[in-house]
């Protein structure tokens, strides 16, 4: 099993480009941490790297709409806009609905260009992932 | 006589996992192919919407071979076979 696991990430390597996987574990409580993924996100795909958002925890709640719309911190733009720009450089979004569960909040809701993930989406994300960046 | 490409694939086994949420239909589906023999064939129930992306993974990791992924009114139903 291991054997096969390792060569399946060592040709998804060798196959593809360059891939990080930023982890959002803060929520629309503290406004000041959500920015980073985003940016550094869209920079990425700027970059020729895949580029993917696990919202996981608290962070999910970003992804619940109307959300991002209400936040904006100083000079920086709504983080909406950061959001949607980050989907149209190729971010790809995931969203832990289960954390909703743990926080008592109602499921599902997400912005459109959410997928809900599991707990294989985000074990396999991260065995794939040439670096991984938790915020 | 030629088989029919979208001819009913009949399962060896089917996984009821109607109202669980991740990790229990990821958990269940892995105990079920552990008891699957070779070219024998698993379908795999759920509505829980982390368990397609889920069980997809899980498959390729195992490197088994997933042969259907169907959305119906109750969940979406994945068959999986062992070869």
């Amino acid at each position: 099993m291991t054997d096969r696991r390792d060569e399946y990430a060592r040709m998804s390597k060798i196959r593809g480009k360059k891939k990080i996987l930023y982890i959002q574990t803060s929520g629309v409580d503290t406004p000041e941490r959500l920015y980073a993924p985003f940016i550094l996100g869209t920079t990425a795909s700027m970059m020729g790297v895949e580029a993917t958002i696990y919202f996981l925890i608290k962070g999910c709640t970003v992804l619940k709409k109307g959300e991002a719309e209400k936040i904006k911190i100083g000079s920086f733009p709504c983080l909406k806009d950061v959001m949607d720009q980050a989907s149209k450089a190729g971010v790809k979004f995931f969203a832990c609905d289960q954390s909703t569960q743990l926080l008592g909040l109602s499921r599902g809701d997400y912005i459109s260009t959410a997928k809900v993930g599991g707990a294989a989406t985000l074990n396999d994300l991260a065995l794939d992932a040439d670096a991984i960046l938790t915020f | 006589m030629t088989k029919k490409t979208n001819e009913p694939i009949n399962p060896d086994k089917i996984l009821d996992c109607l109202g669980l949420f991740c990790p229990e239909p990821i958990y269940r589906t892995r105990m079920e192919l552990d008891k699957l023999k070779k070219g024998q064939i698993l379908e795999v129930i759920a509505d829980d919407p982390a368990a397609e992306g889920d069980i997809t993974s899980l498959v390729k990791r195992l490197n088994l071979h997933l042969l259907e992924i169907r959305k119906e009114k109750e969940g979406v139903h994945i068959l999986i076979k062992n070869d």
